[in-house]
């Protein structure tokens, strides 16, 4: 369960990013997170995992209040997978990247290798194991985010643009693969077929504030998409 | 550019390999390459001969890691101008003569260079090589283990992260302008200026980027990842085998005693 309430984002330069916003979510739901460039997706995504320091308000995961003492054990909990791929693939082999954030956190070299090789499993992509990032397509690249993620065993997911640079036949298998995961997600898209397909709650941002929250239907409604600048 | 860019890691891929040599303990390996090098650099600028017998080091670990020479001697090759241009001055100042071989006078200038040269071949492929049979992220954990200060060891991962992400930058830059550059060939002089400045900003903020996934999945200077357990038999005998060899020919005359071993014989 996430919780936001009245969260507040500023930039050092009086920007505000995010401005007073409230919502929850929980079960199995997953938010289609929907608005203009420069609407506030990306800067609540990386305020709930404390990389920018809200100016006010709560986040709150599973009862866990996001705070400087917390902020590794609210990162372990919530996985945010980045709009460009390759900001989250560092290591010179896939397989080490997947387990970049398990040694992290501690855990012993052979449940590492259980858990990467599980999540490979999981996402069908066994066959990038061994490979560099600097030599796969950009669905595989997206693919190989999403399990540098999942090998944390998150209990949310946190998904920027995440069919950015992917072509047709690479988005219809990331859908699949969005939709075979139970977790809770959060997924800032403009791609509007896509979150229909996934999603089944929309929330819309405009200036940093919610102008709409409700089901995907929402987002066939033109009048609303029009005022909130989409 | 995308090309030097895999070169740049293609080294350390080999580092999941499954030899002998990659199944010790990384402490060890760090270990005994740093005996190495210290050992090597510990002897006089004319001791050429006395650098041979070191030669054992790299060559049994790319024997038995089955590290392909060539992969070391390019990236050798990269270095090799610096050394060059360290040692020449050597040749110009230092013109005593040191033996003659069939007439010819050899200085002791000369003799400095090829020990500059050779030290340094020998130092970097111990590096290279250690770097083919560790996985980065083992060997920045041994060395936190090892008590190396961390800020010195989080600068060396974040300069190894980021010469990736400059490069890639820079590859994307240099592209962009090519395409409108009318046919020019590189970054014309005019345009290098705010070209660099770009370049730089743009890494800076890549760089940041890069930072914060690597935070969102529990990076933090102070929390080190866990490294390989306790040291097994092999990684004791190799590594006690190899620190005594490097500190044996660093004492003893290796050449002298096999000579004087040769001349009893004969």
């Amino acid at each position: 369960m996430l919780t936001l309430q009245n969260v507040t984002v500023i930039y050092p330069d009086k920007t505000k990013a995010i401005d007073n916003l409230s919502f929850t979510l929980g079960g199995h739901e997953n938010i289609a997170l929907i608005g203009e460039n420069g609407a506030g997706k990306t800067s609540l995504l990386l305020a709930i995992v404390g990389i920018l320091a809200p100016a006010g308000g709560t986040v709150e995961v599973n009862g866990i209040r996001l705070c400087k003492k917390t902020v590794n054990e609210i990162r372990k909990q919530i996985g945010l997978v980045f709009q460009n791929p390759d900001d989250q693939l560092f290591m010179p082999l896939i397989y080490d990247d997947i387990a970049f954030g398990c040694r992290n956190y501690g855990l012993p070299e052979e449940d590492i290798e259980a858990r990467v090789d599980e999540t490979l499993d999981l996402l069908n992509i066994s066959h990038l194991r061994g490979r560099s990032s600097l030599k796969l397509s950009g669905g595989e690249k997206r693919l190989a985010a999403i399990a540098t993620v999942l090998a944390m065993n998150p209990s949310v997911l946190l998904f920027d643009e995440p069919t950015a640079y992917l072509d047709p036949k690479a988005k219809r298998a990331l859908t699949e693969v969005l939709k075979k995961l139970r977790h809770p997600k959060i997924i800032a898209t403009h791609d509007m077929v896509f979150a229909a397909g996934v999603c089944d709650r929309t929330v819309i941002l405009k200036d940093g504030r919610i102008m709409a929250d409700g089901a995907v239907s929402l987002l066939s409604d033109n009048e609303l998409m029009r005022r909130c600048g989409l | 550019m995308k090309d030097k860019i895999r070169q740049l890691y293609a080294l350390e891929q080999l580092s999941g390999g499954h030899s002998f040599v990659h199944k010790l303990h990384p402490a060890v390996k760090l270990l005994t390459a740093a005996v190495f090098i210290i050992t090597v650099v510990s002897f006089d600028r004319y001791a050429f001969g006395r650098l041979i017998p070191y030669v054992f080091y790299p060559a049994l670990l790319m024997a038995l890691s089955e590290t392909p020479y060539s992969m070391l001697l390019k990236r050798f090759l990269f270095t090799l101008p610096f050394c060059l241009f360290a040692g020449i001055s050597n040749i110009f100042f230092d013109r005593a003569s040191a033996f003659a071989i069939g007439g010819v006078t050899v200085s002791y200038g000369v003799v400095s260079f090829f020990v500059i040269v050779f030290r340094v071949y020998l130092c970097v492929m111990a590096v290279l090589l250690l770097v083919s049979v560790t996985p980065f992220a083992e060997i920045t954990a041994s060395m936190r283990r090892l008590g190396i200060p961390a800020v010195f060891v989080v600068l060396f991962e974040m300069t190894y992260r980021y010469i990736g992400v400059l490069f890639e930058e820079a590859y994307s830059m240099v592209t962009a302008y090519s395409l409108r550059s009318g046919g020019a060939s590189g970054i014309g002089m005019k345009d290098m200026g705010s070209f660099v400045g770009q370049l730089l900003l743009r890494s800076f903020d890549r760089a940041d980027r890069v930072y914060s996934a690597m935070k969102c999945r529990g990076y933090a200077l102070r929390v080190f990842p866990r490294g390989r357990g306790k040291l097994e038999r092999r990684d004791w005998i190799f590594g006690s085998v190899t620190c005594l060899l490097c500190i044996a020919f660093r004492i003893i005359d290796a050449n002298a005693l096999f000579a004087g071993i040769f001349r009893g014989i004969a």
